[in-house]
């Protein structure tokens, strides 16, 4: 079959992305603006500054990518473009634009789910390394600051299925990392640094225990949930444990003092914040970490059992995380499941993710008509095709 | 909007659940339109109470109810009223406020369900109710809800 070259673009929440991938399998080019740098002084991500972010970056970033992967816009065969969910205003700009690039060159356009894009960056690095031998039922965890979900993917003829097995019953796993990370005046995003620290305390220090959730509302669902237990997750209590562990061990002034420091530095090293982080701080970053761990690898594997997953993606910001992987690999490997994660750059926002996505759909010839519109809290539907 | 008498009422609850359930008792006093402000500190249980009330309200199942901190507004539309369930944790000058276009979403059958709403003064003084959560043990919250 004839090669096919699909331009992404992803501005669903921190990054404006564009990328040019080769069926499903190449990435000749991957551009990430990264607006972290822009968010910092407000401790997240704002939707206003995020979407005038967008703006601003997503003509460059597009020509870039399509000058690093040496196309042009007649030789790229179609447009993807990341539908939902995310940010409305953000949304709006990556859609508008891939639109108006479609409209003007003649060519088919095609609404990825970026959920549905963080599971297909898994598949896209593999069969870049020349895996092609990934087994179904696929069991993804999807990761990150917006979301904790497990889906069951299933691949028939040139269309994928998706079932939601599971989620977050409140906060996101990287919410609970920001969260923490900002409590304890770390700044954001708290995530990669909570994870550098933990190594070099004991995470055995103090006992955390994430919440166990019992599911007697699942019941009376639709019969194909029934089948398979539902595996959600809880994240809203650790928060609350570690808030409480803060004030009753006399650790606010120490604090203010990290977070003032900190904000004095302009690009903090891992020595800064080792300098400011007493023995106590860094047990408690590690014990939190460890419990964060524990559950999200327990739970996903007790999932990847109960519906019999013949691999398992971890995808998605936190999918970054080292622990998290290597308590993954090694017990993966017990259960004599393969596990895959993707590489840095691809487990976080990109664009190459929604052009891989994008490339069952080419085949399939699903296009979205010029009318669609985005939205912020699409589903990733039962059955997509 | 009319302004009928001032009222108040207190309560206790001791687990999330029956925080949960408080919330859908609430229906009556929240029936749309509403500004609803949810005051408490982190793990105070504000998301716990809007599972309730969104459950009560038909408008999303409990465990549907989810955080809104990174995404900011989440909708549940129900057969009497839309619930928008907003998260200002990450928000912090008026001028960030006003390009999130909360107006937009005022309407008849509104009830915006604002999480650290208190930060905008002018949130508080437009609200029609006020929900405050404190946490007075391990699981134990007391829960006031002010009404004007």
């Amino acid at each position: 079959m004839a090669d096919t070259f699909i331009l992404g673009i992803e501005s669903s929440c921190d990054e404006t992305g564009a990328a040019v991938v080769r069926s499903g399998e190449q990435i000749l080019s991957n551009v990430v603006f990264s607006q972290i740098a822009t968010h910092m002084p407000y401790g997240g991500v704002v939707p206003e500054l995020a979407s005038r972010e967008h703006l601003r970056a997503i003509v460059p970033v597009v020509r870039k990518a399509m000058a690093d992967a040496g196309q042009t816009y007649q030789s790229v065969d179609a447009l993807a473009v990341t539908q939902g969910p995310g940010l409305a205003g953000a949304l709006l700009v990556g859609l508008s634009y891939a639109k108006a690039l479609a409209f003007a060159l003649d060519k088919p356009l095609i609404a990825v789910n970026h959920l549905e894009g963080h599971i297909h960056a898994v598949l896209l690095e593999e069969r870049q390394k020349g895996n092609h031998e990934v087994n179904f039922p696929v069991l993804a965890l999807v990761v990150s600051g917006g979301h904790t979900h497990l889906y069951l993917a299933e691949q028939k003829g040139k269309s994928w299925s998706y079932g939601n097995i599971g989620h977050t019953r409140d906060d996101a796993a990287g919410e609970a990392f920001d969260k923490v990370a900002k409590l304890l005046g770390l700044g954001y995003p708290g995530g990669p640094i909570i994870d550098r620290l933990s190594s070099h305390g004991d995470a055995k220090a103090v006992k955390f225990a994430t919440s166990q959730i019992k599911h007697p509302d699942r019941k009376n669902r639709g019969k194909s949930d029934n089948l398979i237990a539902r595996t959600d997750f809880s994240y809203s209590g650790i928060k609350t444990a570690v808030l409480r562990y803060v004030e009753t061990h006399g650790m606010a002034a120490a604090i203010a003092r990290r977070r003032n420091t900190l904000a004095g530095i302009e690009k903090p090293n891992l020595e800064d914040y080792l300098a400011l982080c007493d023995m106590e701080t860094l047990n408690l970053v590690a014990s939190f970490q460890r419990a964060m761990v524990e559950d999200l690898v327990a739970k996903t594997l007790t999932a990847a059992e109960a519906c019999e997953a013949a691999t398992l993606f971890v995808t998605g910001g936190v999918a970054a995380n080292q622990e998290l992987r290597q308590r993954f690999e090694s017990e993966s490997a017990q259960q004599g499941l393969p596990v895959f994660f993707p590489s840095r750059p691809l487990s976080t926002d990109n664009a190459a993710m929604i052009a891989a996505a994008a490339y069952p759909k080419w085949l399939a010839r699903d296009f979205a008509p010029m009318d669609f519109s985005a939205e912020a809290s699409l589903p990733l539907q039962r059955i997509q095709v | 909007m009319s302004a009928p008498a001032a009222s108040a009422r207190e309560t206790i609850t001791y687990s999330a659940e029956e925080t949960t359930a408080f919330g859908r008792t609430l229906t009556d006093l929240l029936a749309p339109p509403k500004l609803v402000l949810l005051r408490g500190d982190l793990g105070a249980g504000k998301t716990t109470l809007i599972k309730g009330i969104a459950a009560g309200f038909q408008a999303a199942s409990e465990e549907d109810v989810t955080s809104p901190t990174f995404t900011l507004v989440h909708e549940y539309r129900g057969p009497r009223a839309t619930l928008y369930h907003i998260d200002l944790y990450r928000v912090d000058t008026p001028r960030e406020l006003e390009t999130l276009g909360l107006d937009d979403l005022f309407a008849e059958n509104s009830i915006l369900l604002i999480e650290w709403g208190e930060k905008f003064a002018r949130f508080v003084r437009d609200r029609d109710v006020e929900i405050t959560l404190e946490r007075v043990g391990e699981n134990d919250r007391k829960i006031q809800v002010t009404s004007r």
